[in-house]
């Protein structure tokens, strides 16, 4: 199968408001994508404009070279799993899941057969003749996924697939469906604003904003080098710094904090700082090694096997994740170093507001 | 445990309780009672009163005195002349009170479907617009509506004469298709008719009771979700086929409902069948009227038709429904 490619794909919708705004990808064959970004970043309309069911107000869409800008979802074969599964309260399990077949004209026997294949393969094998209202929520999304796939889709399309179900299950299903994509080797795009479900799943992550995409890369990289604050706040925590740029290092409210390589920015430029929160390190003692921030402690946060610290160094919020065994003499009130390693700070422009809400 | 002059107990308090229990008991009784003196004042003493006059006997020349008499049935089924002949006028009439209102019934729930479906595609907006006009049609009462179409239907100046004067009729004529018309009794010798005819009588009950299926559509229309329509269509189905495999099954149910509903509300059409319908092809309705107010003032056989009506009526109910839940289980 072929990539499929997004040139300058815009959606406006009335009274001006561009929900897309000139988006250039490349979906690689065989692909897992992920589109992750807040609610309103357009990541939705993008998925339903490469499905068919909206059109593009400008851009074309090509798959294997065809232009299919126009041609309608029910010509793509294109499967796809809705928010809501959107399954056929009048059909039972095995007629949802032959439902594509049927319509294609397919005999009833060798539809049957498929659907059963489909069905086995999402683990719903004994659930055929059962009433969708008789399913779980895990249980509704497998036939959905099921009955996206009974066509052989060119391209798998999934709406936020993991919104509806509850924590639990949802990391279990991320991984089954990664499983599934990965023995199927299909290309498929999954909408998402959930970071974690996108890192777990995604070859590839395409952050979006504004109608816009912020960055495009492989899980690690999007975590590691982010591309822009707004990145940065939202694949995971971030704790922000605002300075100005003295000689390569930058003058923060809590004092001057050094960089591996010395910031790219004219002195004076104001500038932004961000530190992962595992990458802060707090202590009771002064390391007498420079980028330390003196703070105290406002709050400790059990998160399994590690604890979040929550300091105020000057009126300067910052997070740092350690282990739990690591924590043990810190206690709410307590003055402490916060530790920022030259080697995790990342530098962005000053002038870049946008956070993640 | 005491707050500034109250006390609030820490456990139950089982005394306190049992009134208000009592209370709830009371409403609920009450409400039952409500309910069965509605239907027994709205209802049942009604019907009963009919029934219990149906077995009356007419005198001849003067009214009628309460008795217990079969006549008024036997009339009915068979004819006033039993056995010494045989006639089935009123089981006739039965037939057409169920003819008309069942084919106008299914036509004005088919008319009704694409145009509710089609509206509740359009915005909300738009869609509160269209119930406001269709709310307010309601309100034209059976005379208002059918003196429209016997305007719009009259030989003199309605279709009939725009056929005639467009060069329609001249056409119909060239092309053969007059004859069908007259074979279907929708044509004299000179130009198309349309009064009287069993299309005229089941277009207007049809328009009459349009309105409503479109309101008693709409709940069910309104509320499919899109998404179960555009998966639909990602799986391969043109429009067409969405609504046939996906929007229509999805509100049989009401589609049922409504044309049960309509069904049984046209039974009762009244004006509309005396000026549209042949006086060989007029109802049951008609015959009731007659007998109880018109000419031939006989109110124990105009109360054994009514209840013939009714019988036959929740019968036709009964066997739709059986027939709705044998589908579904051969689903």
């Amino acid at each position: 199968m072929a990539d499929l490619i997004l040139r300058g794909i815009s959606k406006e919708f009335g009274g001006g408001v561009r929900a897309v705004d000139s988006v250039d990808l490349t979906f690689a064959n065989g692909e897992l994508t992920a589109l992750l970004g807040p609610s309103g970043c357009g990541k939705t309309t993008l998925l339903r404009m490469i499905a068919g069911l909206d059109t593009p107000t400008g851009g074309r869409i090509l798959l294997g070279g065809e232009d299919i800008t126009d041609v309608p979802a029910h010509a793509r074969r294109f499967g796809m799993v809705f928010q809501s599964f959107a399954l056929f309260p009048h059909l039972n399990v095995e007629d949802n899941v032959a439902y594509a077949l049927a319509i294609a004209g397919m005999d009833k026997a060798r539809r049957r057969n498929r659907a059963r294949e489909l069905l086995d393969l999402v683990q719903l094998a004994d659930y055929a003749s059962r009433r969708i209202g008789e399913l779980s929520g895990g249980q509704r999304q497998r036939v959905a996924i099921a009955r996206a796939l009974a066509q052989e889709p060119r391209i798998f399309l999934l709406d936020e697939p993991m919104s509806a179900l509850d924590a639990k299950l949802r990391e279990d299903m991320q991984v089954e469906l990664r499983l599934l994509q990965q023995k199927l080797g299909i290309t498929t795009i999954v909408v998402t604003h959930d970071q974690r479900e996108a890192m777990t799943m995604a070859d590839r992550i395409v952050v979006m904003s504004a109608g816009r995409t912020e960055q495009v890369g492989p899980p690690q990289e999007i975590y590691n080098r982010p591309a822009s604050r707004f990145v940065a706040s939202f694949i995971g925590k971030a704790n922000f710094l605002d300075g100005t740029v003295r000689d390569g290092a930058v003058e923060t409210a809590g004092g001057v904090l050094h960089l591996d390589n010395p910031a790219p920015f004219r002195n004076g430029a104001p500038v932004s700082l961000a530190c992962r929160p595992e990458a802060t390190h707090v202590s009771t003692r002064s390391r007498q090694a420079g980028n330390e921030i003196a703070a105290h402690v406002t709050f400790i946060r059990d998160i399994g096997p590690n604890r979040e610290v929550f300091l105020d160094a000057g009126n300067m919020p910052l997070i740092c994740e350690m282990r739990g065994s690591e924590s043990d003499d810190l206690a709410v009130g307590a003055a402490v170093f916060a530790h920022l390693p030259p080697e995790a700070l990342l530098v962005f422009p000053g002038d870049q507001t946008g956070t993640a809400p | 445990m005491t707050v500034t002059g109250y006390t609030v107990s820490d456990g139950p308090d089982t005394g306190r309780a049992a009134p208000s229990l009592d209370w709830q008991q009371a409403g609920k009784l009450s409400g039952r009672i409500v309910f069965a003196l509605l239907v027994t004042g709205l209802a049942l003493i009604p019907f009963a009163l009919v029934f219990a006059i149906s077995f009356g006997q007419k005198i001849e020349g003067a009214d009628w005195h309460w008795a217990f008499v079969v006549e008024n049935y036997s009339r009915f089924f068979v004819g006033i002349a039993w056995p010494e002949s045989v006639s089935f006028l009123y089981s006739q009439k039965l037939f057409y009170s169920f003819y008309y209102a069942a084919i106008a019934a299914c036509l004005a729930v088919a008319l009704a479907f694409p145009f509710t479906y089609l509206m509740t595609r359009q915005s909300r907006k738009l869609q509160a617009v269209w119930l406001v006009f269709l709310l307010s049609t309601v309100s034209l009462s059976e005379v208002f509506v059918v003196m429209g179409w016997d305007v719009l239907l009259s030989n003199r100046s309605g279709l009939p004469m725009l056929f005639r004067e467009s060069g329609a009729t001249a056409w119909l004529k060239e092309t053969g298709w007059f004859q069908v018309l007259r074979d279907a009794g929708l044509a004299n010798p000179r130009n198309v008719k349309f009064k009287t005819s069993t299309l005229a009588t089941v277009v207007t009950m049809a328009y009459l009771v349009w309105p409503y299926a479109v309101i008693l559509l709409y709940p069910a229309l309104s509320r499919i979700d899109n998404s179960m329509i555009e998966a639909a269509q990602t799986m391969g189905a043109k429009p067409v086929t969405v609504i046939r495999t996906v929007v229509l099954p999805s509100v049989r149910i009401p589609i049922i409902g409504a044309t049960l509903l309509l069904f049984v509300f046209l039974l009762g059409t009244y004006v509309t069948v005396t000026v549209f319908a042949a006086p060989a092809q007029q109802t049951l309705t008609i015959s009731i009227y007659e007998a109880i107010r018109g000419a031939t003032l006989n109110a124990p056989f105009g109360a054994a038709q009514a209840v013939v009506l009714l019988v036959t009526a929740g019968l036709c109910l009964l066997a739709s429904g059986g027939l709705a839940r044998w589908a579904e289980q051969r689903r």
